[in-house]
């Protein structure tokens, strides 16, 4: 992967011309030590709030969630599960709003603080439902009224790639500083790796940061190793990466590799689709699958999940058989 | 139309065993070429080695055993022999032998027995001697999956068993040296290799074992991969021990900073495949016929600038869309495309090279030749999965047919199969007519029509001709059971349109362009008839033919079907195709 990152950060609000030449004094291997990552004791990132509409449309927030992935539904979803838990022989109840469909069939989904929920379109089977124009375009459910409407388009090539039809792929947010981190592919092609992770203001929509160049799938945020990381996996290969975060949600390091998922599961190529972490323990979950930018669609599960620990003291991941 | 006897006769398969070097579009160099030299060996190949022959037979009489279970074949201690009999006799290790449904055997054998370790006494209650315990091994190569028993030989007893589906033991020393005597005896190793290799060439002197660890994603069968080193370079030919056979080859470099990338089965055919055929053209000439080829990547398999003795016919053809509906479930199906394994739109994919295919008429004669490409869903045939063969055929007398088949399975046996072809006559000024029954009408203006039992055809079997202005030009038979491929006819949707200089309007990939279910003649080419349709007469034009095709799964009248049945106990497939798709025959 050829990462193209701007420029690193340091963390300070000092006046630019101090903070410049403290950021120059952490290029000398003499004085690194000293202009260490910032330290961050976060134990989580959860701050997702239930969006208020569920309650209006007779929703009970406590068994229900949104789906993208309903069978032979296209759109967005709500589900409430039943009592039990049990989603057997039809035993849950769905809601689609009038305008769940306007975006064709949808990937990501993230629910921010305020109730929103932001998903982002990924065709299936065939581009009928959706046109390549428009994979690069994130979608807003507002949080009280429940309608979807467009939040945002990234930025595009003007040429869409006719063999990839993909774009965003992966969503994840940092409660901080209330940033929106969106991964497309869109544009990529074979030969070259055209994708992005771009950092948005969740209010503004405003782009604040981006790495270019990297075709990344699913993504997560923890704070485990004592810094506040962004790890997200290759879209092209089964590696994890990371990449450390400003308080303010910018990008603060190059993306650097953690581990692979490379001959582990059935498959030994899948890609991390999803990364989770377990609040308590701290541990990663990578929903992984199988990716190589077309439109099969296996008629069995093909979502395997590898739990993987941190170890403090040799500062790696390890991978929980 | 002479009665062609297609399927039944051809003999010959040309492999692709390496890209043709020749008349590229792009310069070599921007492909890895051990990519471009792997070799995907030919899956319609029933070549077998001799020295697997007794092995099978070991393997049909362990199948017709009450508890079938092959044993293991590497040297046993007398105690290592005691725990595989308690194993083989326990009803939970043995859970799996057998199809619980109907009780047909499946193929197990047992690959290890192993002194146990603390680590796998884990799951054990209570206090056991270790020196007393064995671990039994069973692989199910028809179900891939591994059983595993932990037996306490002294109280004759199996203390613990787990099973993992698609997972694979390590496999023994006689089935090792089996896969590294196919892989020295296959002609692809060798041809790759440059000489025949030796059973001591194997031995990789860095990790002390002559076997690489590879998958078979696709055909979940276990694979290993014998690997040769020569001049600092790695040659992994993978091997198929659940079916005995090549599944390809491929050099790599040997690495010295770290683990090379195993070679599989997906990566060694979606490589291959997307280097070879889907970024650049590859031109064929044979029979007096020349055209370049290529995979696209939602348009099948395209030919273009295709010409007969100097004569361009046609400007392109290709197969857009695969629409599919089920007539139980309203608006239930699939629009699928098919093309390229990897970046494409396709939701079947290639993962086979196109082959070349001698045709032979009744009197053993060859007429022609035929290219074919095979696009498949990964688990077919399991149910909705999919198999779509393309197949275009080339005649010695100037004569052409552009076809394709569904082989099932899909989702169920009420399906509708409707492939839309696109055919781009190379002529700069055709004219098109029908046959109404005495003479040929043309006609004026782009248009459809439907292919139905009124439909009068000349005493010949023809419909529609192409003529240009020397008045030369194709007669066009559909599908109307008259081929000899157990065709039961198209019922075809036929479209004429102007090929326009100025306007895209397919000729480049094409994304979906019609929708799964719709049963009249919007299928997406009437999109290029305008409200007021051109004028098609001395115009270049396109022919869009959209077959329908109902599937059928009643004993004895299978069509676009396919169903997997178990043999020698792993499972093989049996297949239904529906051809379909026009005759062009010159007029004279």
């Amino acid at each position: 992967m050829n990462i193209k990152l701007k420029i690193l950060k340091p963390v300070c609000n000092l006046p630019t011309a101090i903070c410049q030449l403290l950021f120059a004094l952490c290029l000398l291997p003499t004085v690194l030590f000293s202009c260490k990552d910032e330290i961050v004791d976060f134990q989580t990132n959860e701050c997702k709030n239930q969006p208020a509409f569920f309650k209006g449309i007779g929703f009970d927030p406590n068994r229900t969630a949104y789906s993208t992935s309903e069978n032979r539904k296209m759109g967005l979803h709500l589900i409430q599960f039943n009592a039990t838990g049990d989603t057997s022989n039809g035993g849950k109840k769905l809601y689609q709003h009038p305008s769940w469909k306007m975006a064709g069939w949808l990937g990501p989904i993230l629910i921010d603080p305020q109730g929103n929920c932001f998903v982002g379109p990924v065709p299936v089977i065939n581009l009928l439902d959706n046109p390549p124009a428009k994979q690069n375009t994130i979608y807003k459910v507002d949080g009280n009224t429940g309608e979807m409407k467009m939040f945002m388009e990234l930025p595009s090539t003007e040429i869409i790639s006719s063999t990839n039809p993909y774009g965003i792929l992966g969503f994840t947010y940092l409660c901080e500083s209330n940033t929106l981190y969106v991964s497309t592919v869109h544009g990529s092609t074979r030969d070259k790796e055209l994708g992005f992770i771009y950092a948005i203001d969740a209010a503004t929509g405003k782009i604040i940061d981006k790495i270019s160049n990297v075709d990344a799938l699913g993504m997560g945020i923890s704070y485990i190793t004592g810094k506040r990381k962004l790890y997200f996996g290759s879209a092209r290969t089964s590696d994890i990466f990371s990449v450390s975060l400003s308080k303010d949600g910018k990008f603060y390091s190059h993306p650097s590799l953690e581990f692979s998922i490379s001959d582990i599961g059935p498959r030994g190529d899948d890609k991390a689709r999803r990364i989770k972490f377990d609040k308590a323990s701290g541990n990663m979950q990578v929903f992984a699958i199988e990716f190589n930018y077309n439109l099969t669609a296996p008629t069995e599960k093909q979502e395997n999940i590898y739990a993987f620990a941190w170890n403090s003291s040799i500062q790696k991941w390890e991978y929980n058989k | 139309m002479m009665k062609r006897t297609l399927f039944t006769t051809y003999i010959f398969i040309i492999l692709f065993s390496a890209c043709n070097p020749s008349n590229d579009t792009k310069p070599q160099n921007q492909y890895d070429e051990d990519v471009l030299s792997s070799i995907v060996a030919n899956t319609d190949s029933l070549k077998t080695f001799d020295f697997v022959l007794p092995k099978v037979d070991e393997i049909k009489k362990a199948m017709a055993l009450p508890t079938p279970i092959l044993l293991c074949g590497d040297s046993l201690t007398v105690q290592q022999k005691l725990a595989q009999q308690i194993a083989i006799v326990d009803v939970n290790f043995t859970k799996y032998v057998r199809n619980v449904k109907n009780n047909d055997a499946y193929r197990n054998e047992i690959f290890a027995v192993l002194p146990a370790r603390e680590s796998d006494l884990s799951s054990t209650k209570g206090i056991v001697n270790i020196v007393d315990c064995y671990k039994v091994e069973m692989y199910n190569y028809t179900l891939n999956l591994t059983s595993i028993g932990i037996v306490n030989i002294k109280e004759n007893k199996i203390i613990a068993v787990s099973t993992q589906e698609q997972t694979q033991p390590e496999i023994p020393l006689y089935l090792k040296n089996i896969a590294i005597k196919i892989a020295i005896n296959s002609p692809e190793v060798q041809q790759a290799y440059g000489i025949k290799p030796t059973e001591k060439d194997a031995l990789m002197a860095s990790t002390k074992t002559a076997l690489n660890r590879t998958r078979c994603e696709r055909s979940r069968h276990l694979c290993v991969a014998p690997t040769f080193t020569k001049d600092g370079k790695a040659l992994w030919a993978i091997v198929d021990l659940t079916e005995y056979k090549l599944v390809g080859v491929r050099w790599t470099n040997t690495g010295t900073t770290g683990p090379v990338k195993p070679i599989t089965e997906r990566r060694l055919q979606d490589d291959k495949i997307t280097a070879c055929f889907c970024e650049k053209e590859t031109p064929l000439d044979k029979d007096g016929w020349k055209m370049n080829y290529m995979l696209t990547s939602s348009d099948g398999l395209r030919i273009a600038q295709v010409s007969f003795n100097g004569k361009p016919i046609l400007q392109s053809a290709k197969l857009v869309d695969w629409h599919v509906s089920y007539s139980g479930t309203d608006g239930f199906g699939y629009s699928d495309a098919v093309g390229c394994p990897y970046f494409s739109q396709a939701a079947v994919i290639a993962f086979e090279p196109p082959k070349i295919l001698q045709i032979k008429n009744d009197a053993g004669s060859f007429v022609g030749f035929a290219l074919e490409q095979v696009f498949k869903s990964e688990l077919w045939p399991s149910p909705c999965n999919y198999n779509y063969r393309q197949r275009y055929e080339f005649y010695k007398d100037g004569s052409f047919r552009v076809a394709a088949a569904s082989i099932g399975r899909g989702c169920g046996n009420d399906g509708t199969y409707r492939p839309v072809f696109r055919i781009a006559f190379a002529d700069e000024q055709n004219n098109f007519a029908e046959w109404n029954g005495a003479n040929w009408t043309a006609w004026q203006n782009e248009k459809w029509q439907l292919q139905s039992s009124n439909t009068a055809y000349t005493p010949q079997g023809y419909q529609y001709q192409f003529t240009n202005n020397n008045g030369t030009g194709f007669f066009m038979q559909p599908g109307n059971g008259r081929f000899s491929d157990k065709g039961r006819g198209d019922n075809a949707y036929v479209y004429v349109t102007q090929n326009k200089t100025t306007v895209e309007e397919g000729e480049a990939d094409l994304i979906t362009i019609g929708p799964c279910c719709n049963t009249d003649y919007q299928q997406g080419p009437e999109k290029f008839i305008d409200s007021t349709p051109d004028n098609i007469q001395n115009k270049k034009l396109v022919l869009w033919y959209v077959a329908q095709l109902k599937n059928d799964d009643s004993k004895g009248r299978e069509y676009c079907w396919a169903e997997s049945v178990l043999e020698n106990g792993i499972y093989i497939t049996k297949s239904y195709p529906c051809f379909a798709g026009p005759m062009f025959v010159p007029i004279k």
